[in-house]
């Protein structure tokens, strides 16, 4: 420890002298040897603490573990590390059944809240609705109240936990055990059809033809006769063309 | 000269000619093969036929054959000549009364040119009725009234 105190020194004036700090401020950042071996044991001590906490843990998941029934089965040479994970995942999936009841209760509330406002829909129903909610937290009362923007963001969201709570059951229709998938990275099915004889990319001769010609329609006037001619569409056998007005029939803009 | 014509036999045949030709003037030409003011008109019109293939296309129609259209176009005299372009009917002032059709034949091969031209233009211009430019004097004369009624 004494051998460090002048490399620590040394090595303290080129940062200095580097970074051209203050020198005042220097001296305050060089740590004293004693100092120095405070930390170090306190480290010690603290990491010794860490480790003692992790292990209790660790030996309270064998009852966990016969709980849940997984058994002999799956006692692999890492015991501690899959018992510690099972530990993590079980306090994880604690965590989040929490947040989500937490969600859904304020969501309840915010449901309820709009469509009060929405039946109602008079201006001294705004303040009374969060009073209706219930005593929420703090933050939750204040924003129904300000915002105008929150009214049709907030029907929305109503539906969607309907969605959400009334559990679908989706009906299943077995693994799909192929040999490659989308998630392995297999070759899309488009891609895998070569059969088909040589199919050229692109389009054929006469649909080229068939594109000269339509720029060529473009070329003409806008303001021709029958330019929104429609040439294929399907007429009845007692269909006759517009004969201009000549029998007192039709619009007037027709014998222009 | 009608052989050198395509013909119109059937209503089905005169709605698809004019609902498919397309940016071109159709000349729809009613009267009966053997009529001898007909077969003055069709000769011109197989001999310009050609020329003006650019522009127009020209069918025959047997009176018979379409009474519908032959009601629905009041076609009492015969050689009747009817245009349409883009499924519309075009109207042309001769300078007679019945600007709906063409009555007759033409004198020359160029006043049905002459014809054709100024209705295509007109059309292409959004016009849809245009003064013909053949001189009055070679519009033939017909009575529309029956019969002095």
């Amino acid at each position: 420890p004494v051998s460090r105190r002048p490399e620590h020194r040394r090595e303290t004036a080129r940062f200095w002298r580097e970074n051209r700090a203050e020198a005042a401020l220097r001296e305050r950042c060089l740590v004293p040897t004693e100092e120095y071996e405070r930390f170090a044991r306190t480290l010690e001590w603290a990491l010794a603490e860490h480790q003692r906490r992790e292990e209790e843990r660790i030996f309270q998941v064998p009852p966990a573990t016969s709980r849940t029934g997984t058994g002999p089965a799956s006692a692999p040479a890492w015991p501690r590390l899959t018992a510690l994970y099972r530990q993590m995942a079980a306090d994880i999936r604690e965590a989040e059944r929490r947040q989500r009841e937490t969600v859904q209760a304020a969501l309840q509330k915010y449901c309820s809240f709009f469509l009060n406002r929405a039946q109602l829909q008079t201006e001294p129903e705004l303040c009374a609705g969060p009073s209706i909610c219930g005593p929420p937290a703090g933050p939750e009362r204040d924003t129904p109240c300000d915002a105008e923007q929150p009214g049709p963001s907030g029907m929305q969201a109503g539906p969607d936990v309907v969605w959400m709570e009334s559990g679908q059951v989706l009906t299943f229709i077995g693994h799909q055990e192929t040999e490659g998938n989308v998630h392995t990275g297999a070759k899309p099915p488009w891609l895998t059809e070569e059969e088909d004889g040589s199919k050229q990319i692109g389009p054929s001769y006469e649909e080229f033809l068939k594109h000269k010609e339509k720029q060529k329609l473009k070329k003409l006037p806008v303001e021709r006769v029958g330019a929104n001619f429609d040439h294929t569409s399907q007429t009845s056998d007692s269909w006759l063309p517009s004969f201009g007005r000549v029998w007192n029939h039709g619009r007037r803009w027709q014998s222009r | 000269m009608s052989f050198l014509l395509p013909k119109l036999t059937c209503k089905r045949d005169v709605d698809h000619a004019i609902k498919s030709v397309a940016e071109k003037v159709l000349v729809l030409r009613f009267g009966r093969d053997n009529d001898a003011v007909c077969l003055q008109l069709d000769d011109i019109l197989a001999k310009t036929a050609h020329d003006l293939s650019k522009m127009a296309v020209i069918y025959l129609v047997d009176v018979n054959n379409v009474p519908v259209y032959t009601q629905y176009f009041d076609i009492s005299y015969i050689p009747s000549t009817v245009f349409f372009f883009n499924g519309q009917h075009m109207k042309v002032d001769y300078g007679s009364p019945d600007h709906t059709k063409f009555v007759g034949s033409f004198k020359t091969k160029q006043d049905f040119i002459d014809l054709i031209e100024v209705i295509y233009r007109g059309a292409m211009r959004g016009k849809l009725i245009v003064r013909s430019p053949i001189d009055p004097k070679n519009i033939p004369k017909y009575d529309l009234l029956y019969q002095g009624i």
